[in-house]
Parts: structure tokens; sequence; C-alpha cells
């Protein structure tokens, strides 16, 4: 009798042991798997989404105490907690909520963020944004539609924010039939656009004309390598530097994305949209980086640097570095502060075709995940902080004495703050705040305070042009194969081509362009095209 | 009486020696350069690449490291913690698995066995796995979320099953008839008999419980909770982030020494696991041998 129950113990114990295991071994293998997996759709809790009932329509019921979920990406600040508490304090009082205010760091965020949005995690609010594939996720669904909650939850940001800018935000959601806003954009217009940071003190100092167009450059690469044999122009990896130029030089606007996307088109006529390794155009530019590669603008092993060409300008042996204009900013902030010695100026290239486009609306934004489970409290607690200055500063500057204090004009952020003095290790109140930023209430100014950058501003905002390409979202579905073998094709012929390292010129064209008819660019470009004039249809772009 | 070395034996003695040193060399270099590495000025290493020497020496790597050693000590002591009570348990678990999976009066051991083997071959796959964790279980910001997923695993019950497998059975008969339960047998006879298997699992899993920062990332919301690894990677990939565009507004002055700061976070992170190799070599070696033929 004893042996048996001894024997069913232990059976007890095996199987308690299965269960165990069965729920770690899941977990073992799926480390190695990737983050996609897009047949895993949301269990949509609709329930959710419907407003509080009862109270009446204009002042939304706050009877209920509520903790909110938020996530921002990047890290914290040593003193977000602390933050946090003191914003909560407000919240308790006005809305009867608490908000927690999550990370997701820099390490591995795709793979983060795609599984939070897939398997329908309770989040109340999350940023979104086009860099994060927020039209992505919208197409399939992970976000709430915020057309109805957006008038009664956040009357303010709702009246506030520009026509242009909750359109820009619009998506038509897989399985609808038209388009709903998913996602509260900032308003922040920011413009990016490629260029060139360059050592002004050089050019000055060699008698060197002044940039302002591609002959000019040439002459600036041409006499830096000339006079300071020691240095190399772009020290490092070399290649953004050149597709960046080349297509500004032919008003060539991406539509697709990534380093091996071939497709471009022109403003003026953005329908007629070709693969560049085709033109008469590539064809001499090659030919010129040819020159430039023999003249030695750059290092052989550039296609494998792993050097920032930037890090190089710091060290005195580089002279070039590729930047967007607020990036400029804030390498150029950076560098006065190591090498004062160092004089940097910087050209845009939107100079080389004439106009400038800003980034889309939703290029930093607020979205709610379609298992929220308090979506207009969120929305609630987003319109006071983008509107009411008190909340704006907490949440974005910090605590006002301890992280930064404001100057004697009421408007200008000092940090750290005035009269205290600092550790070298000391750093100012910084989280990605960029989903609630608006122009109004922002205290710093765009470019890390880089003195040129205000000018600049205005030079874009004077040739500013909508933005119509940034729009197109492509997942290459229908094509995968085809644009798998494309990009590989580019990598292994056409970045050499970008930077001229092949011997002759003519022959690799010919053979980087054979290659790309046999990997099947044309389905590429057909699906590119497709979904291009798509979208200008739905957009009223001709 | 003294033997004669002969000629041929103090040659193949000094070759051996020589190319041994030569490989021992090789075997170190790389070590030593993430060493100086992490002392080597930022700068230089980006003007003329690692050296063996550095002309200059530096700790900012260490120090942009260490601004806040509060928090490093504690992530040390998320992973020490999660490091000893993870493998004990795991190594218990997993030993008691094995062995009612050895023993031959176990009925259903093959049907068990096939089961458990079954989830090496087939899982849900990632996205199951994480709806699992955080919302069957609600373990998202728990140390149960860092501690369970790890705890057993199918290959390590096959792999003990093997070794429980060469102790012979007779020894539970003599135990049984001096009056030993199963639960007496197993803890004072079979456990100090596969003390090379509990070794060898032992270290594996010590090594993964250590290594871990993908578990860390995605169910670890609070920064005391971090173990060191997934703090250190941190640290890197916020200096990779503000390399890129993406990061257009973070503020320049915070930027760190990255590739020194990479070598620094190499030194700390192996530091401490690097010793546990030469303590539990011998049980290793051995330990690998008996499941290797027997399992």
């Amino acid at each position: 009798m004893k042996g048996k129950l001894k024997r069913y113990g232990s059976l007890l114990i095996a199987l308690t042991m299965l269960i165990a295991v069965l729920a770690a071994c899941g977990g073992n293998s799926g480390n190695k798997e990737g983050a996609s997996s897009p047949s895993a759709s949301p269990s949509a809790s609709d329930s959710a989404s419907s407003p509080s009932a009862g109270g009446d329509s204009d002042k939304p019921d706050t009877s209920k105490k509520v903790e909110l979920v938020w996530y921002l990406l990047g890290d914290p600040h040593k003193d977000t907690d602390k933050v946090i508490a003191e914003l909560n304090k407000n919240l308790e009082k006005d809305l009867n909520t608490t908000i927690k205010l999550n990370f997701t760091t820099w390490t591995e965020w795709q793979t983060k963020y795609n599984l939070m949005l897939t398997t329908g995690e309770k989040i109340d609010m999350i940023f979104a944004s086009t860099w994060a594939d927020y039209f992505k996720y919208a197409k399939k669904g992970s976000f709430l539609p915020l057309d109805d909650l957006l008038p009664k939850y956040a009357p303010v940001t709702w009246s506030k924010v520009p026509e242009q800018d909750w359109t820009e935000a619009k998506v038509v959601a897989s399985g609808s039939d038209k388009a709903q806003i998913f996602a509260v954009p900032a308003t922040y217009p920011e413009y990016t656009p490629d260029g060139f940071v360059y050592r002004d003190d050089w050019r000055q100092e060699l008698g060197l004309p002044e940039i302002k167009d591609l002959d000019s450059i040439e002459a600036y690469l041409d006499g830096v390598k000339k006079a300071k044999p020691k240095v190399t122009p772009i020290n490092g990896k070399a290649f953004n530097e050149m597709l960046a130029l080349f297509r500004a030089t032919h008003q060539y606007e991406n539509v697709g994305s990534g380093d091996g996307n071939l497709m471009v088109a022109k403003y003026s006529n953005p329908r007629d949209i070709v693969a560049y390794p085709f033109t008469p155009e590539f064809e001499a530019w090659a030919k010129k980086m040819k020159e430039w590669a023999d003249k030695g603008y750059w290092n052989s092993d550039t296609l494998n640097s792993q050097k920032e060409a930037g890090d190089a300008i710091k060290a005195g042996n580089g002279a070039v570095y590729w930047r967007n204009a607020p990036g400029a900013g804030g390498y150029i902030v950076g560098v006065g502060q190591t090498n004062p010695d160092i004089k940097l100026g910087y050209f845009p290239f939107n100079r080389l075709y004439g106009y400038a486009t800003p980034n889309l609306s939703v290029n930093n934004a607020m979205a709610i995940p379609k298992s929220a489970a308090n979506p207009e409290r969120s929305l609630m607690v987003l319109d006071k902080i983008r509107n009411d200055p008190k909340y704006f500063d907490l949440f974005v500057y910090g605590i006002e004495g301890t992280h930064y204090s404001i100057a004697d004009d009421g408007k200008t952020l000092v940090s750290p703050p005035k009269g205290m003095t600092v550790t070298q290790d000391w750093k100012r109140y910084d989280i990605a705040s960029w989903g609630v930023r608006v122009e109004s209430m922002v205290r710093e100014k765009q470019g890390s305070g880089w003195e040129g950058f205000d000018a600049l501003l205005e030079e874009f905002k004077g040739m500013s042009k909508p933005n119509i390409f940034a729009g197109i979202t492509l997942d290459y579905e229908p094509v995968k194969a085809n644009k798998a073998a494309v990009d590989q094709v580019f990598e292994q012929y056409g970045k050499p081509l970008m930077l001229g390292l092949v011997k002759d010129v003519d022959k690799s064209i010919a053979t980087f362009r054979d290659k790309l008819t046999k990997a099947g660019y044309e389905k590429v470009l057909e699906y590119t095209k497709t979904e291009a004039n798509k979208y200008f249809d739905e957009k009223g772009i001709q | 009486m003294r033997i004669k070395t002969e000629k041929s034996t103090v040659a193949f003695n000094t070759i051996g020696y020589i190319v041994l040193t030569f490989l021992t060399v090789i075997c170190l270099i790389p070590f030593w350069v993430v060493l100086t590495g992490s002392v080597t000025p930022e700068l230089e290493i980006i003007n003329e690449g690692f050296k063996l020497w550095p002309n200059e020496l530096t700790f900012e790597a260490y120090r942009s490291m260490m601004t806040n050693p509060g928090v490093i000590v504690r992530a040390y002591e998320v992973s020490i913690v999660l490091t000893v009570t993870g493998t004990a348990l795991s190594l218990f678990l997993t030993a008691m698995a094995g062995y009612v999976l050895s023993r031959k009066d176990f009925k259903y051991r093959n049907g068990f066995s096939f089961y458990i083997y079954f989830t090496l071959l087939f899982s849900g796959g990632l996205i199951p796995w994480y709806i699992l964790i955080v919302k069957d279980l609600q373990m998202k910001d728990s140390y149960m979320a860092l501690l369970l997923p790890f705890l057993v695993s199918a290959w390590n019950i096959i792999l003990m099953k093997g070794f429980m497998k060469s102790i012979p059975e007779d020894i539970n008969e003599s135990a049984k008839i001096d009056g030993a339960g199963d639960f007496t047998i197993f803890i004072k006879l079979i456990l100090p008999l596969s003390t090379p298997g509990l070794a060898t699992i032992g270290l594996f899993v010590a090594l993964q419980y250590w290594n871990e920062w993908f578990l860390a990332n995605l169910f670890i919301t609070t920064a005391d909770k971090y173990p060191l690894q997934f703090l250190l990677y941190r640290t890197l990939a916020s200096a990779e982030a503000l390399k890129t565009n993406i990061a257009l507004s973070l503020n320049a002055d915070t930027k760190p020494p990255s590739e020194t700061l990479k070598m620094a976070a190499a030194v700390v992170a192996t530091g401490p696991i690097v010793f546990l190799y030469p303590f539990v070599q011998r049980f290793f070696v051995k330990g690998l041998l008996i499941g290797s033929v027997k399992g």
C-alpha cells in the first residue's frame, strides 16, 4: 500500500515537472526565432474602446481611479520615477489618474515593440512613428481608431492640431473602407534634409570657394586632399554621403526605403518612377565617383569601414560628414565642446534642388494600442500634457530647479539650472518625449541649440513643399523574393559603383544592370508603381 | 638509476613547447586586446585602431559605465542571485526528471520521454510564449520571468537521463532492502553518484542564467531588476543609438565613448564567469564524455 502511494507520488512530481518543462521549452527555442509573425493579430478587446458609460456628454466621467501604462522608446533618465511621481500627484487631483511610464530601451526595441503590439498586451498609450512602422501597425489594426474619441476626450488637441497633420496620420486599416486617425501627431514641424558637415576653417585657410553646388563640393574635397595629404576627406563609411549627394544632385526622391531601394521619382512628376541604375545620370555619376575615389577622397576600405566619418573630423584627419540638419546641429555643438578649435560649416543638399519637405506629422506621435483598457483616460492625460504648460514642462523637462530653470525671458530653458554646479556626469532630463511635443510649448531650440539652425529652419520653411513620398508604405510582400535578390545585387555590384571602387566603370555598369534584370527588378518597380499610384490617387496627388 | 633522455625526445619536447606557447599566445591576444582596448582613449582607437600597447592610459570607459556604481552593484546582485538560485533549482528539477525517466520500473517512461523530446523539435514560437508569460502568468516585470523560462529544459533532461542510466540499477535494490524510500535513494545515492552530470549541466545552466539578457529585455521594466548583462547591453545600445539619426533630439554632450565602452563592458561582464571554468573543468570533461557515450 505504502509503495503504491509512493509511486503515485513520484508520478505526480513527474507531471508537475512536465508542465514546467512545457512552459519553459517554448521559451528556450522561442528566443532564436525572429519576431515577425504577422499572423498573430491582437485579440481585439473592443469592449474597452467604448467610452465610459454615464456622466453628461461634455464632461467625461473620471470617478473611477485609473492607472495607465504608457510606453516610450529609448531610455529613461535616472530621475524619471521622481518626475512621474510628481506628475501623478497633479494628475490624480485633476483627472483621478496616474500613469506608469515604461521605456523600451534601445536594445532590440523593434522586437519588443512588435511583441507588445501584436500580443494584445495591456498598454494605454505608446509612442508611434513612421520610423517605428506606424503605417504598418495601423494597417494591421494594432492601434485604436481615434476619430470618435478625440473631439470628446482631447478637445484642445483636436482643435489645435492643423488639419493637414491629422490627414497625414490617417490610414486605411485592413478590413476597413475609410481612412481613420490612429495616432495623435506631435505638433512640431521638422525638416531633416541630408547635407554635409565640413571644416569651414580649412576651407577659408585654403582659400576654397563657398560651398553652394556640386562643383564647389568637389573643389573643397580636392583642395583639402591636396593641401593636407594626411587627411582623407570622408574618413570612414562614405556610402551614405555619396548616395545622398547623388539623389540630391539629380533631384531623385526615394520611393520606398532602405539602402538598396533603387526606385526614385522627381517631385515635379511623382508618378514617373524609375530605377536609377538604368538612367544615363547614374552612368555619369559612376564615372565621376571613380574619379573621386582615385583621387583619394575616401579610403578603398570604405565599404567595410565601421568608422564614423564624424569621429575622424574630431581626430583631425577627416573633413566631411553626412548628417541631416538637426543631427548636424547636435554634432556641431558636440564638436564645439570637445574640440573648440575646429570650425564647422553645414551645407544642406536641398540648396541643390531648391525645395524642402517637412517630415510627416506622424514622424513623432502617440498612439493607443487596440488592447488599451482606458483609451479615453489616456487621451485626457495627453490633452493635459500637450496643452497645460505645467504638465508639459514637468513631463518633458523634469522638475524645475533640479533639472532646469527658466531664463529671464520667461521662455528659454537653462539646463543645468542656474546657480547649480554639476559634476561631469550630470545629464539633463532628456527622455524620449518626442511624441508629445508642441511647437508653442517647447522651450529649447531644434538642432541642440546650434546657433546656425534658426536661419536654416527659416530657409527650409521658405521653400517648403508638402511631403508626398513619405506616406507611401511598401512591405514588398508580393515581390519578396525579387526584392531580396535586388538588394543582394545592389550590395554586391551597386555599392562599389556608387563609390567608384571598380576597375572599368562601363563594364561594371553593364554587369550591374544585367544582374538587376535577372534578379527581377522590373517586378519590384512594377509593385512600387502600383502602390505609389494607389497612394497618389487616395491623396489626390498628380 | 636515471633513465637517459633520448635526443629525439628533447627535440620533440622543445618543438612541442614552442608550438604550444605560440598557440597559447594566439589564444590570449584577443583577451589582451579587449583589456587594453578598454583603457585606450577613444580617439586613439579611431585614429590608429586597436593596439597591443596603448600610448596613453585612460579609464574613461569604465568611468562612464560606472557613473552610477550603485546600479552596477545592484545588477551584479540580481545576476548572481539569479544564477545561483536558478542553477540550484534547475539542477534539482532536471535531476529528478532525469532519474525518474531512467528508472526501468517507471511504466510510462517512454511516453513521457517522447513528450519531452517533442518540445525540442516543435515549439509555439515567440508570440505565444510572450502571451503566456505576460498575459496568462502575469509575470511582466517580475523576477519570475527571469527565473522560470530556463528552469527546466528538455535537452538537459534528456542529457541527465543519459547520465542516470549509467548508474547500476542494483544500487536501488540494495538500498531498498536496507529500507530506503525512493526519495532517500535519490538524494543520498543517486545525486552523489551523478556529480559529473550535475557539473556539466550545472555549468550549462549557470552560463545561460549569467548570460541572459533577452528575457530582461522583454519583460523587465524596472531598472532595479535588470541583470548585469542586460544593463551592459543597454548601455552599449544607447551609445549606438546616440550615433544614429533616430536620436536627433538626444543631447550631444552625453555621448559616451562607444568603442572603448564595448571593451570595458566585455571585461566587466565576463570577469566573474571566466573563473567558473577552471573550477568545474575537471568534472566538465569527464561529464561530457559520459554523456556522449551513454546518452
